[in-house]
């Protein structure tokens, strides 16, 4: 028995125990167990939005920590269609962040717009809309979704509409917004693409003279081509970002579904 | 929000283009929140070679000042001006000595080697490991943005002009979506017989 267990005093002097560790009795020592009700699925996804049109994107990839749970993994979904399909939707919405609560919060959006239609013979407006998933989100002020949501569509006027948020229901309407993991890289990217912001147009005068090149709404080729640039190069710097890029078209013909593939390493 | 690294703020970025290479910084030095002054550059040259810092400030001052004599002592015994390559490993080796307390800066360099006539552009971490890249190199606060801007406004063989133009607006848009980083930039365009030194103003907010 000695020799098995070593010179361990505390091992050699207690046969029972056959591993490597010392007996304690202490109550302090008690394992302490703990339960984490969030994760972070990584990902990202962007929202643009044109004269007649709008587009919100997003890659497949979900991961925990460094592995990846799987490669197709929509965080981009239809509102308000009539089945599962999402046919007859008129509302787009993504969610980023927790994936669970992602789902739980879509599937809880689409039965409140599906039940007003019910209930008011009518389709939800997408501004109504907005500030609805405001109010969910604030309603779990003290236990929140663990989301960063853009909800897409048209409004009255037929114009493209995009409102961003964050977890707990601030939101505000915008022409384009990066979200999720790779926010930081794209947003920049779509401040100077899409607002031209830093840009001025040049002979127009010097210091404060110069004139800012005036952002316009784009063509949908040069916004789907920009969605596109911002995720190849989110992509190429960072982890959480790749596989697929999933892209939901919106304009008044209804929505189309867009899949790009991503670099999957 | 207690890293050495994030106190005083600021933003470096090096590219590479055809036949000239680029480097430029933001101007702002701060204490967390609070700017303390809009005039602190971070680019330091050595002769022919550039070297931007970014990091705690204090040792930005002290590790530009450390090259400012090793450089000079390396110009008096070879009696020759130092190349991009020798400095990058002179950069990694002095921060290396360091390497249970080092100096709190992320250094980036860029200059035009005299001897082949070809650009050339390092980064490093704190304690030496250098990052040799082919396109472009940034540091600082805003590094997350500047990895977007570069990779989405980047392309190969760029012309020194479109070169200033490219590095500009990668700096300028990363910046303003940084709070740390900011309040004007210092943008240098490298060509064998050339340098061009411009101050941009950007937001001043």
């Amino acid at each position: 028995m000695d020799s098995l267990l070593g010179s361990n005093p505390t091992l050699a002097s207690n046969p029972a125990y056959s591993f490597s560790k010392a007996p304690y009795n202490s109550a302090a020592d008690n394992k302490e167990h703990a339960f984490y009700p969030y994760t972070d699925n990584g990902g990202s996804t962007l929202g643009i939005t044109g004269e007649d049109f709008c587009i919100i994107a997003g890659d497949t990839r979900s991961t925990s920590g460094y592995s990846i749970n799987t490669r197709y993994s929509p965080k981009v979904f239809r509102i308000g269609g009539d089945d599962e399909t999402g046919e007859g939707a008129h509302i787009i919405l993504s969610v980023v962040g927790f994936a669970a609560d992602g789902t739980a919060l879509k599937e809880r959006l689409n039965a409140i717009v599906k039940m007003y239609k019910y209930q008011h013979g009518k389709k939800i407006s997408v501004k109504a809309c907005a500030q609805r998933l405001a109010t969910i989100l604030y309603g779990k002020r003290f236990f929140p979704y663990y989301v960063t949501a853009i909800l897409g569509g048209l409004d009255e006027d037929g114009k493209g509409a995009l409102y961003s948020y964050d977890p707990v229901g601030s939101y505000e309407r915008e022409q384009c917004r990066a979200a999720g993991a790779a926010a930081s890289l794209i947003m920049p990217f779509l401040d100077n693409q899409v607002n031209y912001k830093n840009q001025y147009l040049p002979g127009t005068g010097e210091g404060h003279d110069l004139e800012p090149r005036q952002a316009l709404p784009l063509p949908r080729h040069d916004v789907e081509q920009l969605v596109r640039d911002a995720f190849t190069s989110a992509t190429e710097r960072h982890i959480e970002v790749g596989d697929g890029l999933q892209m939901l078209v919106m304009t008044k013909n209804g929505i189309e579904e867009l899949y790009h593939p991503l670099k999957r390493d | 929000m207690s890293s050495p690294f994030a106190i005083n703020g600021g933003a470096c970025v090096a590219m590479v283009g055809k036949d000239c290479v680029a480097i430029a910084c933001d101007l702002r030095l701060g204490l967390q929140s609070l700017t303390v002054s809009n005039n602190f550059p971070k680019i330091f040259s050595y002769g022919d070679v550039y070297l931007g810092l970014t990091g705690l400030a204090t040792d930005v001052s002290t590790v530009s000042d450390l090259f400012r004599f090793k450089v000079n002592m390396y110009r008096l015994r070879e009696e020759r001006q130092i190349s991009p390559q020798t400095m990058a490993n002179l950069v990694s080796t002095s921060l290396y000595e360091k390497r249970f307390g080092p100096y709190f800066v992320s250094p980036v360099i860029a200059g035009i080697n005299h001897t082949t006539g070809k650009p050339f552009i390092c980064g490093f971490d704190s304690i030496g490991c250098i990052d040799f890249a082919k396109d472009f190199i940034v540091s600082g606060t805003a590094s997350d943005q500047l990895f977007g801007t570069c990779e989405g406004l980047w392309e190969p063989d760029l012309e020194p002009d479109d070169l200033f133009e490219t590095i500009s607006q990668a700096l300028l848009n990363a910046v303003d979506r940084d709070a740390l980083s900011g309040w004007g930039a210092h943008v240098y365009i490298i060509e064998k017989d050339k340098v061009t030194k411009r101050l941009l103003k950007g937001r001043q907010d």
